[in-house]
């Protein structure tokens, strides 16, 4: 384990937060379309930046440093790493970046159908998993473990309550992009994707809730595992608030002459907050699965 | 190669992976405003009695203030139309421009249908629309099918033409300045398809598609005329932008043997259209979000 390499990853799982950000300006400003051309703008690497191309062409840019930093990434696991599961990982990061750039490009020469640009932004949450895991695997704590927490077989299991909280949170963005590349602002929101997402978040809320709760009320003690989990409870009040927002500004301005700059603001942030969620919850799911262990009560029958 | 754990996982992406693309999937939409109906190919001939609708669009009401568009992003746009504004509801003196006005269906005196005609006389041969200042002109323009439509770039900076249609096929060009003009043509009849500019977000621009020439877009004094109507009974639409999906009037005329049937139209506050989210959620509607 090198402290070089467990910086580098988390430079990269970074930079993939900045690209999310990045995409989820350019859906927030019907950019997607700002030019026919891919992998070039406009029949060019280095077009104007101006009007919505501004935002287009600038989220290629961060994804082609994405892409990079990702080959390094790669690289840098494949030479200083000795576990081989770790570099198998890096590699298929790698894979995944390269899918995800050509899946961008699809939903460009394809005018944006709904399914392969949801894809597009649902692979966007996939690679920030992989990009964060390895963060988290590359880390010290993680190689040595300072702590190992017990925990009885009595009650919820938390590693159940972590997975259960991690997939709901990925269906709830699943949802969200899906409801976002639906509808442009210049369409009404579609009822039953809306619905499903507050449904999503109601979910989330209940699920992740009961995760940091039973976090905080069995391991109070344990920063290691309370440190990700109030910081995942705090960010989805957050998220909450910003969902609601989100929905006021788009129906307050659905027609009105764009760019919307409130709109535009409150939804990429609740976008980026969702992301972050998301990763923190990875950090927990995968910290609680490190150091948890479960002391399973053996029960000896009696003689009769 | 890989764990059981490791294994559980990947089977997890795959299957959100597959759920996000199913629920993405959905059937195309359909749009009942136009007509659509498939005509049998006849060519009209005619009589020589045709007549005209003619008609005024007035608003009711206090006409909506323009909205000052915030052009910066685009110092070309913010210097060739310092002052642009929305163009959605232009009123002048009570009277409304901008509509976009058709016969949707009828009878013939002669019993035949509209549609059952594929042509007609005087069937116009080019449309234009143009980039100028950073918006369309026209703002709603009015083809029949296959009618090439010349797409020229007057501004001195890219745009992109965004035909998005739901019946006929999505096209999105770029085109940049000084570009030769492009041609584009709908094959499906559709009232309307909207053309924006993702480049410049707030362009946009609506073109209507008939299979018959009966068409006309009402101009700053609110009135139109629709030439060469054939003696019959016929369903007159207004449609004005608004909303989503605009909003339409409906009236019946009867255009009687080279002469002329009046169709006036109204709009007002109500026919601004509201998001159908707002209607459908009333238990998280903001009354004062309503208002537009």
């Amino acid at each position: 384990m090198s402290k070089s390499v467990h910086r580098f990853a988390l430079l990269v799982a970074c930079a993939t937060f900045f690209l999310i950000i990045a995409g989820a300006n350019v859906t927030s400003h019907d950019a997607g379309l700002a030019t026919s051309d891919w992998p070039r703008s406009n029949g060019t690497f280095f077009p104007k930046m101006v009007g919505n191309l501004f935002w287009e062409h600038g989220h290629r840019i961060v994804a082609t440093g994405v892409g990079i930093l990702t080959i390094a990434l790669a690289v840098y696991l494949q030479i200083r790493e000795r576990r081989s599961w770790v570099k198998r990982l890096g590699w298929i990061a790698l894979g995944g970046v390269i899918a995800q750039g050509l899946l961008g490009g699809l939903t460009v020469k394809m005018n944006l159908p709904l399914a392969v640009s949801a894809a597009h932004a649902t692979l966007a949450q996939l690679f920030f998993l992989i990009t964060v895991s390895l963060a988290v695997f590359t880390s010290r704590h993680w190689v040595t473990p300072e702590s190992s927490v017990t925990e009885n077989g009595a009650g919820v299991s938390l590693r159940s309550l972590c997975v259960a909280a991690l997939a709901v949170i990925l269906t709830q963005l699943v949802l969200g992009a899906t409801l976002r590349h639906s509808a442009t602002w210049d369409q009404d929101l579609p009822t039953g994707l809306l619905l499903a997402h507050v449904g999503g978040a109601i979910a989330v809320t209940l699920i992740l809730g009961a995760t940091a709760a039973t976090v905080l009320l069995r391991h109070r003690t344990e920063k290691y595992l309370t440190r990700p989990a109030l910081v995942a409870a705090t960010l989805l009040f957050i998220q909450l608030l910003l969902g609601l927002a989100a929905y006021i500004t788009r129906v307050a301005s659905p027609y009105d002459p764009q760019p919307m700059t409130p709109m535009v603001s409150v939804t990429v942030s609740h976008v980026a907050c969702g992301a972050l969620v998301f990763a923190t919850t990875i950090v927990l799911t995968l910290r609680v699965f490190r150091v948890l262990r479960v002391d399973r009560q053996e029960y000896v029958l009696a003689p009769a | 190669m890989f764990s059981k754990r490791a294994r559980m996982w990947l089977g997890l992406i795959a299957a959100l992976s597959l759920l996000s693309l199913a629920s993405s999937c959905g059937g195309p939409k359909t749009d009942d405003n136009t007509n659509t109906g498939d005509g049998g190919g006849k060519a009209y001939t005619s009589k020589g009695d045709e007549g005209t609708v003619t008609g005024r669009v007035s608003y009711t009401g206090a006409a909506p203030e323009p909205k000052k568009i915030d052009t910066s992003a685009d110092a070309a746009c913010s210097a060739k139309s310092p002052n642009l504004t929305n163009e959605d509801w232009v009123v002048k003196d009570g009277k409304l421009a901008n509509t976009y006005v058709y016969i949707k269906s009828g009878t013939l005196a002669d019993g035949t249908k509209v549609t059952d005609y594929s042509t007609w006389p005087n069937m116009p041969t080019s449309a234009t629309l143009d980039q100028n200042g950073c918006h369309y002109k026209p703002h709603v323009l009015g083809v029949v099918v296959n009618e090439p439509i010349t797409i020229t770039n007057s501004d001195p900076t890219t745009h992109n033409i965004h035909f998005t249609p739901k019946n006929n096929p999505d096209w999105n060009q770029s085109q940049v300045n000084g570009a030769a003009p492009m041609t584009h043509k709908l094959a499906v009849a559709e009232v309307l398809v909207p053309v924006k500019c993702n480049q410049h977000p707030w362009m946009k621009s609506y073109v209507g598609v008939t299979k018959h020439p009966f068409f006309a877009v009402t101009g700053e004094d609110g009135s139109f005329t629709i030439k060469g109507v054939p003696a019959g009974k016929y369903t007159v639409v207004a449609w004005h932008e608004g909303g989503a999906n605009g909003t339409e009037k409906t009236m019946e005329v009867t255009v009687p043997a080279k002469g002329a049937a009046t169709a006036d139209f109204s709009f007002g506050a109500t026919a601004l259209g509201q998001p159908s989210s707002l209607q459908m959620l009333p238990a998280i509607e903001f009354p004062m979000m309503g208002k537009h």
